[in-house]
């Protein structure tokens, strides 16, 4: 063990010798802390203005439109950006999954999955879908059939995949209504109840095109994004409290 | 522990019945409930006959069924959280199991719904309008499977020696609330002409 | 510590399980699986006629898809606590349970995508039969991992009373072996190692429900032992205070 950096096992009063003081114990969670908001933003810009991809483009496009679509020259660009900067939603899990497991009264099985089941959805709710779109992007001289066939597998993917988070949100209410700590107020429970419902809300962007149930529409896309947004700010409200409470002597490695 | 965080609801406030992040919940839940309401008006003032022939296809015999079974259901739930205020622990347990059963009949008669809608098929036009019944009873459904799950909880509480009453009243008013949004559903779906 | 939080991400196995085998009663295409020698035409014909099939199943598969997973990291939770030398069977686990559910539900987007526009080109349809019935059926190689893994950490396991008793190493081996014929579905499109024969599909798909069905089973003891023991634990400290 190298002893300038730990001095966990120095009897008391032995003369704590050459130990760094650890300034910021937190550190590392903060910077997983503050990379949800980085991530965040940056993703909305390259959604919003680069790739087009939010607000969606509609369901109903002609082939033309989903042509020029797939060539206009932002998309690809967008997704390079994302491409660089998708792995950064992981330190988002990274960050929760550690405030998880400091619930009591449960085993490591909740937080676990809510890993495993993030590491899952990153592939099919957006890198896919993504790269799928790229891949219009790269051959104008794909026809246009192609092209429809890459646009609905782009936007049904992005928007219509659910399990993947509904699996996500159902293992994080259950970890906050079971924890005796309430590291994480019963309240976020029920909003992550009701991100859950909205995913299930978007199960007829695969039935329909047109109308409130359609991968564009106002109760399938919009309402389901913006209790999204809604649970994405609180959850870091209470990420930034969970994280500012929790006891130094808690921490692995606090240094002294 | 002085560290334990988060906003601890403060269920105790008042006379409120329930703890305060179960309101935080119904409430929002007619928040929502309400964005969709408010598009199935819309949408149905855009195309009131296509939604009209829709609604003549669902059987309001059945509806004023399923809201009779569903109030009864709240009123032995509501006596259930009466009865375990005043301790009266095997009664309460015993309407609580009413209550539950009540609920268990709504989801069988809705199933049964369901399946001759779908074996029936949909003429062409209807579409839109059943696209919006299947999601609204639905999402209902789940409500009310949620909320069966939640009488079984308050079920085995009861069985405790010293029961929380916070903990009956609050799956109680979850219960009220699961029969408030059926109403909604009810009147939009198969009443407003 | 108690146990609720495992018994309920195994109880999650019955109720998803029993969704997984109605989405498949309803599946057109299962009963017998879809050639892969069928043409372009033909196959095409048939998602235009199964529409509400297909998308009643696959619909369903969408939100279910990834439902075990729960499950596998109680078994996850349960290989840490084997006599074993380190955790690293048991991450090995979780991170290939991860990556098996990352390409199912990557076919049950391809199936969906085939009936999302029924009228397509039969070449396009075909590319999408195609690429979800191989993203289903050869990715063996994430559930053998973890059946490997699972059966290492049982043989290693240290403990005088093991978490897992032993014979269910030598069933995750032999599933893992009865599983491995999926893979070759890429090589061959008739006889019984095409994806729709008799070793890559239905032995292939009777192993893996039988599997999760006897891990149910031993992954209930498994929990039950550690409340046990955990109670025991307790009633000990309770005597020496």
């Amino acid at each position: 063990m190298n002893e300038s950096v730990l001095n966990l096992g120095a009897a008391p009063g032995e003369r704590v010798a050459a130990v760094p003081v650890v300034r910021n114990p937190k550190l590392d969670q903060w910077i997983c802390y503050w990379s949800i908001p980085f991530f965040y933003v940056l993703f909305g810009l390259i959604f919003v203005l680069l790739a087009r991809i939010m607000p969606p483009q509609s369901p109903t496009s002609s082939a033309a439109d989903i042509v020029a679509y797939m060539q206009s020259p932002t998309l690809r660009w967008g997704i390079a950006l994302l491409a660089l900067t998708l792995g950064l939603a992981s330190m988002a899990s990274g960050i929760i999954v550690v405030q998880m497991q400091r619930m009591k009264g449960l085993s490591a099985a909740l937080p676990y999955s809510y890993l495993a089941a993030l590491a899952v959805a990153g592939v099919p709710g957006c890198l896919f879908p993504c790269f799928v779109f790229a891949l219009g992007g790269l051959r104008p001289e794909y026809s246009p059939e192609i092209q429809v066939m890459l646009y609905d597998l782009g936007f049904l993917s992005f928007v219509g995949s659910l399990g993947v988070f509904t699996i996500q949100y159902l293992v994080f209410a259950i970890a906050i209504f079971l924890d005796e700590r309430q590291i994480f107020p019963k309240w976020l429970g029920y909003l992550t109840i009701w991100a859950l419902v909205t995913e299930i809300v978007a199960v007829p962007v695969w039935v329909t095109r047109t109308g409130p149930f359609a991968w564009d529409g106002l109760l399938s896309f919009w309402l389901g994004t913006a209790i999204f947004v809604g649970w994405e700010f609180l959850m870091c409200v209470c990420l930034y409290r969970a994280i500012k409470n929790q006891p130094i002597e808690e921490l692995e490695h606090h240094g002294g | 522990m002085a560290a334990d965080s988060g906003v601890v609801p403060t269920g105790r406030a008042g006379r409120v019945p329930g703890e305060g992040s179960m309101w935080f919940f119904v409430l929002g839940d007619f928040w929502i409930f309400s964005c969709y309401f408010a598009c199935y008006v819309h949408d149905r003032a855009q195309s009131p006959e296509s939604y009209l022939a829709g609604q003549q296809l669902l059987s309001q015999g059945t509806g004023v069924l399923n809201t009779i079974i569903l109030l009864t259901s709240s009123l032995f739930v509501a006596l259930g959280v009466q009865a375990a205020r005043a301790s009266d622990i095997d009664v309460a347990r015993r309407f609580v199991t009413l209550g539950g059963a009540c609920g268990i009949l709504f989801m069988l008669i809705k199933a049964w719904e369901w399946s001759t809608k779908i074996i029936a098929g949909f003429p062409a036009g209807t579409e839109d309008f059943f696209l919006y019944y299947f999601m609204f009873t639905g999402l209902h459904v789940l409500h009310v499977c949620l909320g069966l799950l939640i009488l079984v909880l308050v079920w085995r509480e009861l069985r405790k020696d010293r029961p929380r009453p916070m903990f009956v009243e609050t799956g109680g008013t979850y219960w009220h609330m699961v029969d408030a949004l059926w109403i909604a559903i009810f009147a939009l779906l198969y009443l407003v002409r | 510590m108690n146990t609720r939080d495992q018994s309920i991400c195994l109880w999650l196995v019955p109720f998803f399980g029993v969704l997984f085998l109605l989405g498949l009663a309803i599946f057109p295409g299962l009963f017998p699986p879809l050639s892969p020698t069928m043409g372009a035409e033909e196959v095409a014909a048939f998602y235009r006629e199964n529409v509400a099939g297909i998308r009643t199943t696959m619909i369903l598969f969408n939100v279910i898809g990834i439902g075990f997973i729960p499950f596998f990291m109680v078994i996850v939770v349960q290989m840490m606590r084997m006599g074993n030398p380190s955790r690293a069977f048991a991450y090995s686990y979780l991170s290939a349970a991860a990556s098996g559910g990352t390409l199912f539900a990557l076919a049950d987007l391809a199936w969906l995508n085939a009936v999302a526009r029924p009228d397509r080109d039969p070449q396009l349809t075909l590319l999408l039969n195609d690429l979800a019935w191989l993203s289903l059926v050869t990715p063996v190689g994430f559930i053998i991992t973890q059946n490997l893994c699972l059966a290492l950490g049982i043989y290693m396991d240290a403990r005088p009373r093991p978490v897992f008793p032993r014979w269910v190493a030598h069933f995750n081996i032999v599933t893992a072996l009865l599983m491995v014929p999926g893979a070759f579905a890429i090589v061959y499109t008739t006889g019984p190692l095409a994806w729709d024969g008799s070793l890559s599909f239905g032995l292939r798909m009777g192993t893996f429900a039988l599997y999760i069905a006897v891990m149910f089973f031993v992954t209930r003891s498994a929990i039950r032992q550690q409340a046990e023991e955990e109670r025991g634990v307790g009633l000990g400290l309770q005597a020496i205070a």
